[in-house]
């Protein structure tokens, strides 16, 4: 009988120590692995988190049991890497009310795009506090240029044939400097890329078109009246055609976000810009990629062009109309 | 006899301490993993939740954001998503007006960075009519699933965040700090370039708005957020349907969870426009064939 109990109070002892340490040891390692598995969810291999977490364990008071503390410290942008090549993005932007919203969101976008050199052209005399203010708070990688179009080259109220396409100095303006600032010696690898500041993007172009060897293309989303307009592409990946409804024969039927170009081939055509005046509609990114291209050239990107990876959103006009005609809210307010 | 004290002590004492251990693990896991239960209307999909919270620390955000579909669905989702992904302890809530979580949405959000619930509630058309309210349904499926699946325990501020608007990422960590209702300026409503609570004192006394500044609430969807606890702690306050009139929304709900004096003033005491009211055109598609022509068909 003694030793049956010996043996129960031994078991009674060692059992719940045992129990202890495991629970302690488990405890200690699976918050650390999920915590390390619930990192961002990027499919693709290029694009690096946009947070590093930093996680503490604490043993409090002595408990068995770990409390472990995940803090998201997100570093925005992510750091530069030597290996990418800058993508160059050139926004003309220009002011009425959305114009800090649609620049909100566009910065919300490129924060998380690795190796980004935002260069946004202001169409006005002066460089605008509203624009030089957002630009510093995002931690973005910037350039801010302005250029003024003169009052009888500007689009007219809402017509949709303009006299000068809109945007067109300030893209110019960005052309020119990047050939000041990146002169032919410096082979630093770039690609160069028109983005309005109304447009949405997703993540994964600014990867595709990273290996932009002169150019490339991909479909749009929301333009010439369709779901996307895209170039076609034959069985050998090479680009033949223009799927689209409206004037399919244009040299290059695409729009402003649906093209890359390699910095280099900027530089290397250093007379290559929009044209300015007497570009019939649609024809303006023509204008500037047939004086660097021609259609073999072309590289299809987004899967051989069957991904749509860019939309050519619109954003509505607020409606103001309780404003007034002197304005009611306080001016000084910005928005 | 000290012998056998002792020993019994000693015995005694590791079971003692697994009993405080367990019951320190209950307290101390705020953060549960969701039942993969099924509701009425609203059909849950599991989702990954963070790490176990810790209740001093701040609280997460739950953004609701009614979605449905249509050509520019795919593009608001994303931009929603790029803004989402830069905040941290933040949690997606998607409710889709539909009768089934639509592939679209459900490949987006496996693949769009930030921590998600998909929901789905099917408006039936009768209440799609011109000057209705919209997404009502979706709102009330969120606060059904948050009060299902989160106690008092869990620390979360909630918010709805409709997908056509603008976010500065400023704005979550102002709304962070809500202890019950806070409100803020919000950009482009009110027929008006921004539309914002009057604060004297730090207290709201007032609505400066364009439209119907008799509202008892005149703010929009995107300009206030309400802590967890308050909407557990009001299990019956939804959106209304019925009886509802047009713009009095916000104003329905809000006077179901809280008073005026109690609202709490973000942004600089309500002087900076941190969200906007925008909306997206209707993309033009009159040169869309009326049957599919292409030979591979592409999600837009």
């Amino acid at each position: 009988m003694p030793k049956r109990r010996d043996i129960l109070a031994i078991v009674l002892i060692v059992l719940p120590w045992t129990l202890l340490i495991t629970v302690w040891h488990q405890s200690a390692l699976t918050p650390l692995l999920a915590t390390r598995k619930d990192d961002r969810r990027d499919s693709h291999s290029n694009s690096r988190s946009t947070f590093a977490f930093k996680e503490s364990c604490s043993m409090q008071n002595r408990d068995i049991v770990e409390v472990v503390r995940t803090e998201y410290v997100y570093s925005r942008p992510p750091p530069w890497s030597d290996v990418l090549p800058t993508i160059h993005v050139i926004t003309p932007t220009y002011s009425r009310p959305v114009q800090k919203a649609e620049l909100t969101r566009l910065a919300n976008t490129l924060l998380h795009v690795p190796n980004l050199h935002w260069i946004l052209v202001e169409d006005s005399q002066r460089r605008t506090s509203l624009v030089s203010s957002l630009l510093q708070e995002t931690g973005l990688n910037y350039t801010h240029l302005n250029v003024e179009t003169p009052r009888n080259y500007k689009v007219r109220g809402d017509t949709r044939d303009p006299r000068i396409p809109r945007g067109t100095m300030q893209r110019n303006l960005a052309l020119r400097w990047l050939r000041e600032t990146f002169t032919g010696n410096n082979s630093q690898p770039g690609i160069v890329y028109f983005a309005d500041d109304d447009n949405t993007y997703s993540l994964e172009l600014f990867e595709e078109m990273r290996t932009t060897k002169k150019v490339s293309v991909w479909p749009v989303a929301f333009v010439g009246g369709l779901r996307y307009e895209s170039p076609k592409v034959n069985t050998l990946g090479k680009v033949y055609g223009w799927k689209t409804v409206f004037d399919p024969h244009r040299p290059f039927a695409i729009d402003m976000a649906g093209f890359a170009v390699n910095l280099r081939l900027i530089l290397f055509k250093p007379q290559a810009y929009f044209k300015l005046r007497g570009v019939k509609g649609g024809y303006q990114e023509s204008s500037l990629l047939k004086e660097l291209v021609t259609l073999n050239d072309l590289e299809p990107k987004a899967a051989n062009c069957t991904k749509v990876l860019v939309w050519h959103t619109r954003t509505e006009k607020p409606v103001l109309v309780n404003e007034g005609k002197k304005g009611f809210t306080d001016s000084n307010v910005e928005i | 006899m000290k012998s056998v004290i002792f020993s019994r002590f000693f015995i005694l004492l590791p079971w003692v301490l697994i009993v405080i251990i367990m019951i320190d693990i209950d307290t101390k896991r705020t953060v549960r993993s969701p039942a993969a239960g099924r509701n009425g209307k609203a059909q849950q999909r599991g989702v990954r939740t963070g790490a176990s919270a810790n209740q001093n620390q701040s609280s997460l955000i739950y953004a609701i954001t009614p979605t449905y579909t249509r050509p520019v669905q795919k593009a608001e989702l994303t931009r929603l998503a790029h803004a989402f992904r830069q905040v941290p302890r933040f949690h997606w809530i998607v409710v889709e007006d539909s009768t089934m979580r639509t592939d679209l949405v459900s490949r987006f959000l496996a693949r769009c960075g930030v921590q998600f619930t998909h929901l789905h509630v099917f408006t039936p058309r009768r209440f799609k009519r011109v000057g209705m309210p919209r997404a009502t349904e979706q709102r009330n499926g969120a606060l059904t699933w948050l009060r299902q699946h989160r106690t008092k325990r869990d620390a979360g501020v909630v918010f709805f965040a409709d997908d056509d608007n603008t976010y500065s990422l400023e704005l979550f960590e102002e709304m962070r700090s809500t202890r019950g209702v806070s409100v803020w300026p919000v950009g482009f409503v009110g027929g008006r370039s921004y539309e914002r609570p009057i604060v004297s004192k730090g207290k709201v006394v007032g609505w400066y708005t364009g439209w119907r500044p008799d509202r008892p609430f005149a703010t929009d969807m995107a300009g206030f957020a309400v802590n967890l606890r308050v909407i557990l702690a009001n299990p019956r306050a939804q959106f209304k349907r019925r009886g509802s009139q047009p713009g009095m929304q916000e104003s329905d709900f809000l006077k179901q969870i809280t008073n005026v004096t109690e609202l709490e003033p973000k942004a600089n005491n309500c002087t900076r426009v941190l969200v906007w009211h925008t909306r997206t055109e209707k993309p033009h598609l009159a040169n869309e064939p009326k049957h599919r022509k292409d030979n591979v068909v592409i999600e837009v």
